[in-house]
């Protein structure tokens, strides 16, 4: 019986993602690209909460598959910045899990960001949707970055 | 449960006294079920959460400061920006990087949780060159790797906002809970403001992201040595900011000495061409 429960206990704090073999995306959008550098062409567009089997790990990337699509996605774009709040460390990162993805869901979201609107009148997220839309092209970036000069990442 | 989970950790101890035996299998289910919540509840703070969070901080800080609207100095900025941040070893968060200008002469810097970083029309009109842009910009992209604004938060407030997610089992929290969960998250941004406006990061963290920024520069192509140089003209010329790249702790000279210390290998090159887009690029910037 006891080692019944060792085993339940075990298996229930350890409990990672669905499979080893498979992360999500973290961030609000990113891409599946050719070859494992950010200057390669995408192959698909990802969102976040994206399931995606990994087939190989290279450096910071992940060779990953989705569907029939298969390509190079950074390891930020899968792994959680684990990190305390008030900590001291920098946490372990690591692949986010479809717990963490659904139970974000239940945390500072969406709904407590509208109400913390509401109630803050004086408060300029139109501002702040102003500033996340303001990015550069890829082909803008490449050229920024040839002209000046710079290394490709 | 809480009394069936106890008597569970007990029994692993050699001063057992239950007699687990007895338990049967939907009990033992039941206890597995209770770890596994007490588990998630220590959880950390997820990236799109402090996305949220940054997202306020910077609704906060806009609110303060105008933006300062000049597109093609903006976009300057973000090209900048974004080459340094591919560069870095978090090239993505939930919400990417974002780069803005705010209309204040106050020389200053701002890193929001998630990826947005403000710069003041003042600093940027301190600056002299492309590689010390980047030095600043560099520096606050490292205090949101290393995630300093969402480590300002104090650590009771996580433990309530916990409590709270994990007092229902549904999909949704209830209006009560969630009108509880804001509460938490004003508390949380004003924690963040009060440090970035008012306090400045500690000392470890400032020597931390400049040694993260000498890396960046170094890795992005961009000559390190212009982070001590700006911070070296700065401090001779008696100007400096609250908070941001010019936290009064540590004093300039120990981060001067710090950052000469760890200055890594450079094979820069070019830096003639970018001065001159420099110059391009703020010669539209109101004095």
């Amino acid at each position: 019986m006891k080692t019944l429960i060792y085993v339940i206990l075990i298996s229930v704090l350890t409990a990672g993602p669905a499979t080893a073999e498979t992360v999500r995306v973290v961030t609000r959008s990113n891409a599946a690209r050719a070859e494992c550098r950010f200057s390669s062409p995408v192959r698909a567009k990802l969102r976040f909460g994206d399931r995606l089997n990994i087939v190989a790990r290279k450096g910071d990337w992940y060779l990953v598959t989705s569907g029939a699509v298969k390509g190079c996605v950074h390891k930020s774009a899968v792994e959680s910045r684990s990190f305390s709040v008030s900590g001291t460390g920098r946490g372990r990162g690591g692949a986010a899990s479809a717990d963490e993805v659904s139970l974000a869901g239940k945390g500072f979201n969406p709904q407590v960001e509208e109400r913390y609107r509401s109630g803050n009148q004086g408060l300029n997220y139109t501002l702040v949707d102003e500033i996340e839309r303001l990015t550069a092209a890829e082909t803008e970036l490449d050229e920024f970055i040839l002209q000046g000069g710079l290394n490709q990442p | 449960m809480r009394r069936l989970l106890i008597c569970m950790l007990l029994a692993l101890t050699p001063l057992s006294g239950c007699k687990l035996e007895d338990l049967s299998t939907e009990q033992i289910g039941r206890i597995a079920d209770s770890v596994q919540t007490i588990g998630k509840a220590a959880r950390p703070m997820s990236d799109s959460e402090e996305y949220y969070v940054g997202r306020a901080v910077a609704a906060r800080l806009l609110a303060t400061y105008p933006l300062y609207r000049n597109k093609a100095l903006t976009q300057y900025v973000t090209l900048v920006g974004q080459t340094l941040a591919l560069h870095s070893e978090v090239p993505a968060t939930h919400g990417g990087y974002h780069f803005a200008l705010l209309d204040s002469s106050e020389i200053n810097a701002f890193a929001c949780p998630g990826g947005t970083i403000l710069i003041t029309r003042g600093m940027l009109a301190s600056l002299k060159s492309e590689e010390e842009l980047a030095a600043v910009l560099a520096h606050e992209i490292s205090h949101v790797i290393h995630r300093d604004g969402i480590a300002a938060i104090r650590s009771a407030r996580w433990s309530e906002a916990l409590t709270i997610i994990g007092s229902q089992a549904a999909q949704e929290l209830g209006s009560k809970e969630t009108a509880r969960l804001v509460t938490v998250f004003e508390g949380s941004i004003d924690d963040v403001v009060k440090t970035l406006v008012v306090n400045g990061y500690g000392r470890e963290q400032e020597l931390a992201a400049d040694r993260t920024a000498l890396a960046i520069l170094a890795a992005a192509g961009y000559d390190p040595q212009g982070l001590p140089g700006y911070l070296q003209r700065l401090e001779q010329s008696g100007r400096g900011a609250k908070g941001g790249i010019f936290s009064t702790h540590p004093g300039s000279d120990e981060r001067l000495a710090s950052v000469r210390s760890e200055m890594p290998p450079s094979s820069a090159s070019s830096a003639a061409r970018r001065s001159k887009r420099f110059a391009e690029a703020v010669r539209t910037l109101a004095r």
